[in-house]
């Protein structure tokens, strides 16, 4: 309850009057800030929290300040306050912080380095993907940025070094980079299905890598993009489960058309998990999850747009159907938590630059994208099942 | 005699654009303007983009560059994204939110009307911005975009 008090008063706060970005030094140095409140309310299955008896426990908050001490130099930290159901508190976090220095700069190319809480360049949306404003809808889609287990791919504390190329013909633009992947008990939920007695960290370095070629105005966009970690799991004695190791690659392929009135957006991922060394009581060894999503905007005026989307999401690339990953749960967990099928229906009003209001409609076909902390009982899952959501969000 | 023909139809044209800008926007120039001590008086479409997507940030003589815009809704916003730099509005606002919420870049500084754009770049130096009509004040320079 103080957290939803606490948004109404920032939502005054940033009204529209208020509504001015904080710029001091000649704009070098920039405060901007969001905050957003969601209203979730679901036929069955708690998404976002108790959505079925409707969940307003889905509030995200943003401050960040940057400074541009010259032409070379940009330092900038965000810290982010989100909560999401039962998989996020709302405890205050820092996003990202970070030093970028760029090495050289002209009208052909960029080459420079950021060091420090540097967000993933994953796909479309990742390196954002808290900020309503920049989210093609209230959900993003979970096929591929699954809330359930974020943190290992939202961001990594290391180096990360990015050049552009500006021709004729288009931009190319890549990042390589390396540091420690940032894990959480959601990791735990996610991965291994529950929360054990033990620890699952990250395990020496996670790997980014990212590629993408635009043409000279951005219409068409496409890129490939993707992060390799490694999960050493510290088994508790007398624990169900013996120390194992988890690898993963996450690989995205993306595309994206830019037109005056409408956008059209694909993206593909593919995510091969390798558990190793788990004892005889975990019952997987390897798989592929799968996941895609073909989504349509349509701005109807400037400031109002519609936008839908079909997606699709396997925990076993080569099960689609579920049925023999149930058979090696022993039928406890249905066929239909290890897929999900998406349509939505959205709707976004910048009622104002700085104040937007959406609209969602979801179909469910599956229950792979739920959290299963939010959902510890498999016996109590709907296969089909939709969802109804609002929002209203505030930058500065 | 062609020297004073050729001002009395400077003189026209302007006056012309004057009267005739409010109802005919397209015939009217919508140019960059900067701040006068930058060097330069003709930008490539290109390099254009590089400055408004921030990403380009120093002008050739190493002076870090300030960019100015109008709200995202503001009409001469609107037509200066179309027609300048072949981009859409919302593409724009799409580049600076994700540089700013992801800590690798900044925004542009939003000014609230063409009068106060006007007046801040010719009091910043390294200021980038746009105007409908040439800048009459000395300290602004029109940069054309080629």
């Amino acid at each position: 309850m103080p957290m939803r008090l606490a948004i109404l008063a920032l939502l005054t706060l940033f009204g529209p009057t208020h509504a001015k970005a904080l710029e001091f030094a000649d704009g070098k140095l920039q405060i901007h800030g969001f905050a957003s409140q969601a209203v979730i309310d679901s036929s069955a299955n708690r998404y976002y929290g108790d959505s079925p008896d409707t969940s307003f426990d889905f509030t995200e908050l943003g401050i960040n300040a940057s400074y541009q001490f010259n032409p070379r130099l940009l330092i900038s930290g965000q810290i982010l306050s989100r909560r999401a159901g039962d998989m996020y508190d709302g405890s205050p976090s820092l996003d990202y912080g970070l030093i970028d220095y760029t090495v050289l700069s002209d009208v052909q190319h960029r080459l420079g380095v950021r060091v420090g809480r540097i967000k993933n360049p994953l796909g479309l949306y990742n390196e954002t993907r808290d900020v309503p404003f920049t989210r093609p809808g209230i959900f993003l889609p979970q096929v591929i940025y699954y809330d359930k287990v974020r943190n290992l791919l939202l961001s990594s504390d290391g180096i990360m070094v990015y050049g552009d190329l500006y021709r004729g013909f288009g931009n190319l633009s890549a990042t390589v980079g390396g540091g420690r992947a940032i894990a959480d008990e959601n990791v735990e939920w996610a991965f291994l299905g529950g929360d054990f007695a033990g620890d699952l960290e990250p395990e020496g370095l996670a790997w980014i890598g990212s590629l993408w070629y635009a043409t000279p105005a951005e219409q068409f966009k496409v890129g490939l993009s993707g992060v390799a970690t490694q999960l050493q799991f510290d088994a508790a004695p007398g624990g169900v489960l013996g120390a194992g190791t988890i690898d993963t690659i996450d690989l995205i392929a993306s595309a994206e058309y830019n037109a005056r009135d409408w956008t059209l957006v694909a993206e593909y991922s593919r995510q091969p998990l390798d558990w190793d060394d788990f004892g005889p009581f975990y019952p997987f060894d390897s798989n592929v999850i799968e996941g895609y999503y073909l989504q349509g905007s349509y701005r109807l005026r400037p400031n109002l747009e519609i936008m839908a989307r079909y997606e699709e999401g396997f925990a076993d690339r080569s099960d689609r159907s579920g049925r023999e990953s149930s058979a090696l749960t022993g039928g406890l967990t249905p066929p239909y938590d290890f897929f999900s099928k998406i349509a939505t229906l959205g709707l976004r009003w910048d009622i104002h630059p700085k104040v937007m209001l959406r609209l969602e409609y979801q179909r469910h076909d599956g229950t792979f994208a739920l959290s299963i902390r939010e959902n510890p009982d498999p016996s109590e899952l709907t296969r089909d099942w939709d969802v109804f959501a609002a929002s209203l969000s505030v930058r500065f | 005699m062609i020297a004073r023909f050729a001002l009395s139809r400077l003189a026209l044209s302007s006056l012309l654009g004057l009267v005739l800008c409010p109802y005919l926007a397209p015939a009217c120039a919508l140019d960059l303007i900067a701040h006068k001590d930058v060097d330069k008086s003709a930008v490539t479409r290109n390099e254009a983009r590089l400055y408004y997507t921030m990403r380009l940030k120093k002008w050739p003589d190493g002076t870090l560059v300030k960019v100015y815009v109008l709200p995202d809704n503001h009409a001469l916003h609107r037509r200066f994204a179309n027609e300048v730099l072949n981009l859409y509005p919302y593409q724009l606002r799409r580049v600076w939110d994700r540089q700013l919420f992801s800590g690798t870049g900044q925004a542009p500084t939003v000014v609230a009307s063409e009068a106060e754009m006007r007046r801040r770049v010719a009091t910043t130096p390294g200021a980038i911005g746009y105007a409908d009509g040439p800048p009459q004040d000395p300290d602004l320079r029109a940069l054309e975009v080629r």
